[in-house]
């Protein structure tokens, strides 16, 4: 790496530095001592910062390295990222205005905050809880795996064998994070995310422009791959093996795995606490809806990123070269065909788009642990000044956890875990969504419901092979007496379903208690300027 | 809820179900050919679904806005109507 792109990312890196600090005073509020300021970011941002925001949550760093890694890797469904992200945008138009009222209403800060007021039950609002934060913990840890991926391609890798100086740079990357979290909140990643988002749509549009023209054009690219992976499959099938490379899903099974992949996981994103953060963030109802149209710009990038896999493997990019590290790809195509100053705005965009999600999980896994843990069981007398305490403080224990798991543990383990965060999470959709329309589920057949599917979900990952280990080898399994290969998610939701459904029938029929609903209707549509939903502060425009 | 605010709420699910759908008929444009810009079918199909599901929610958000006005007025009719 040369001095350039080093002096380039040292650059744009401290300007997010400083933006993350000043973002303090931004919007500023009479007292950031509440939940509503520091986890919400005063609950007044508009279309604008909001599609930033929530473009941030859904399009990581550990996006940009790990699709077009799946891709470069020859897999057949790694594009389904793409259908993912189109689906997304009509539920949120539909489910998730719903949820914007109530918790404005009733002051929600967090999605099992709505659960336990709708069910009146605390239990199932501790089980969302719990869930979101298992599911996000892993999250926050892939972003460091991302950011890690740079720094080795850029050679910031001090020649150590010690765990802590062998990732220095990591570590003060982090501490930098975690200092202006603590002192901005939601603010923070919100600005951030205008510089993120800049330079990432900047590096995209040259690499897809740039690389392909230079490598011979996307024509040239597609036919080298596919030359490529079918090489890799006469390969595999002369040593005995399947072949499994490939540049679409050419088979019946995979397309049910692409299908069920693009569609679990479009459930699932808006489950995610930190994805839900930034839209109770919005201040207003139709910001959310106008987003959901604004927002597939986004899609758009992401599959012309993935498609860089594609480009890392015309330019002659050997996984062999990578030391088997399929995510080291992208940066080492960034390092082999940018001019070395372009090459250092290229890395700071990953970094930096690693740091805004961070910022979004922890503050979101520090909300719940305030609201769903320590104010609904440790300490129910607890005020907002004590509140906003607490979650500052968790939001740097979740991030030295994740920091911690990545440094001091094996990698592996921190991508399982995000892969069953993913089974996880999908989970606590049923009791979120209906619960946006209907109050006829049971609270005690919802907890069941989830609890049936989180073990189901757990054991089937843990029982799927992959190619070089035994146990969560993949996302996909066979659907129950299928020889067809579906998400594990989505099998785990339709059982979660079933039994949910049939419980309740039954607790119905028992006359179990049910809890006290603590909505009414006319929450669901409520919208700024109504009773109990005023601005939090004057909205700029 | 008015007769007039359910025929758009209508129409708005019908925009929805239609920008929702395609990406999960993936048999349909599985297939390589033909090629735009060198791009194999499969590819430029799918960018050509995130436009056209970003048109048909745009259209969705549109009748939305006008369909959640006309309720709300009919809401806030009926309230003033109990008092």
């Amino acid at each position: 790496m040369s001095g350039v792109a080093f002096g380039v990312f040292l650059f744009l890196f401290l300007v997010v530095t400083v933006m993350g600090f000043a973002a303090a005073r931004w919007r500023r509020a009479k007292s950031m001592a509440n939940l509503d300021e520091w986890g919400l970011g005063g609950r007044g941002f508009g279309t604008f910062i909001s599609w930033f925001l929530i473009g941030g949550d859904i399009y990581t760093a550990y996006t940009f390295i790990a699709v077009p890694a799946t891709l470069f890797a020859g897999s057949v469904t790694g594009f389904f990222a793409v259908p993912y992200t189109i689906i997304i945008y009509p539920l949120i138009f539909v489910f998730l205005p719903r949820l914007w009222s109530v918790s404005h209403r009733h002051g929600y800060v967090t999605p099992a905050d709505f659960v336990e007021g709708r069910y009146g039950s605390k239990g199932l609002g501790l089980a969302i809880a719990l869930t979101g934060i298992v599911a996000t913990m892993p999250y926050i840890a892939l972003q460091l795996v991302g950011m890690q991926v740079v720094l080795d391609v850029m050679g910031l890798k001090p020649h150590s064998d010690n765990w802590f100086m062998k990732d220095l740079p990591l570590f003060i990357a982090f501490v930098i994070l975690a200092a202006y979290t603590y002192s901005s909140g939601l603010r923070a990643p919100a600005l951030i995310a205008f510089v993120k988002d800049t330079l990432i749509y900047l590096v995209i549009i040259v690499a897809v422009i740039y690389i392909p023209h230079h490598l011979g054009g996307w024509g040239h690219v597609f036919d080298v791959t596919k030359q490529s992976f079918d090489a890799a499959n006469q390969k595999a099938v002369a040593a005995g093996g399947k072949p499994t490379s490939g540049i679409y899903p050419s088979t019946g099974v995979s397309q049910w795995a692409y299908a069920s992949l693009a569609l679990g996981s479009a459930l699932a994103l808006f489950m995610y606490p930190h994805s839900i953060t930034g839209v109770l963030a919005a201040k207003d109802r139709s910001v959310i809806r106008r987003n959901a149209a604004l927002l597939p710009a986004y899609s758009f990038l992401l599959g012309l990123l993935a498609l860089l896999g594609f480009v890392a493997v015309a330019a002659g990019i050997k996984i062999d070269q990578l030391g088997g590290n399929a995510q080291l790809s992208i940066p080492q195509l960034m390092e082999n065909e940018f001019p070395s100053w372009f090459a250092g705005v290229a890395y700071a965009a990953i970094v930096i788009g690693a740091l805004v999600p961070a910022a979004i999980m922890s503050i979101a896994a520090a909300n719940l642990f305030t609201r769903n843990i320590y104010k609904a069981y440790l300490r129910t007398s607890a005020t907002p000044e004590e509140e906003a305490k607490v979650a500052k403080l968790v939001s740097l224990v979740v991030k030295i956890g994740a920091l911690v798991f990545v440094l001091a543990m094996n990698k592996t383990f921190a991508i399982n875990l995000q892969l069953l965060g993913g089974v996880w999470i999908l989970q606590t959709f049923p009791a979120i969504v209906a619960g946006l329309y209907t109050r006829w589920f049971h609270r005690w057949a919802l907890l069941l419901g989830w609890a049936a599917a989180m073990v189901y979900g757990t054991v089937v990952a843990y029982q799927t092979p992959g190619t070089t280990q035994k146990h969560f080898g993949g996302s996909v399994h066979n659907f129950p007496g299928t020889q067809t290969g579906i998400y594990i998610a989505v099998t785990a939701f339709i059982l979660n379903v079933l039994v949910a459904v049939i419980l309740t029938a039954v607790f119905r029929a028992l006359k179990v208690p049910d809890g006290q609903d603590r909505t009414v209707a006319d929450d669901y549509v409520a919208d700024l300027g109504d009773v109990g939903v005023e601005a939090e502060l004057n909205p700029l425009t | 809820m008015s007769s007039r605010s359910t025929a758009l709420w209508v129409v708005v699910g019908v925009l929805l179900v239609l920008a929702a759908v395609p990406p999960l008929l993936v048999p349909v444009y599985a297939r390589l050919t033909p090629s735009l810009w060198g791009f194999p079918f499969y590819f430029w199909f799918q960018f050509l679904l995130v436009i056209w599901a970003a048109l048909l929610t745009s259209g969705a958000y549109v009748l939305a806005k006008a369909a959640f006005r006309r309720d709300r007025a009919a809401r806030a009719a009926a309230k003033g109507d109990v008092k």
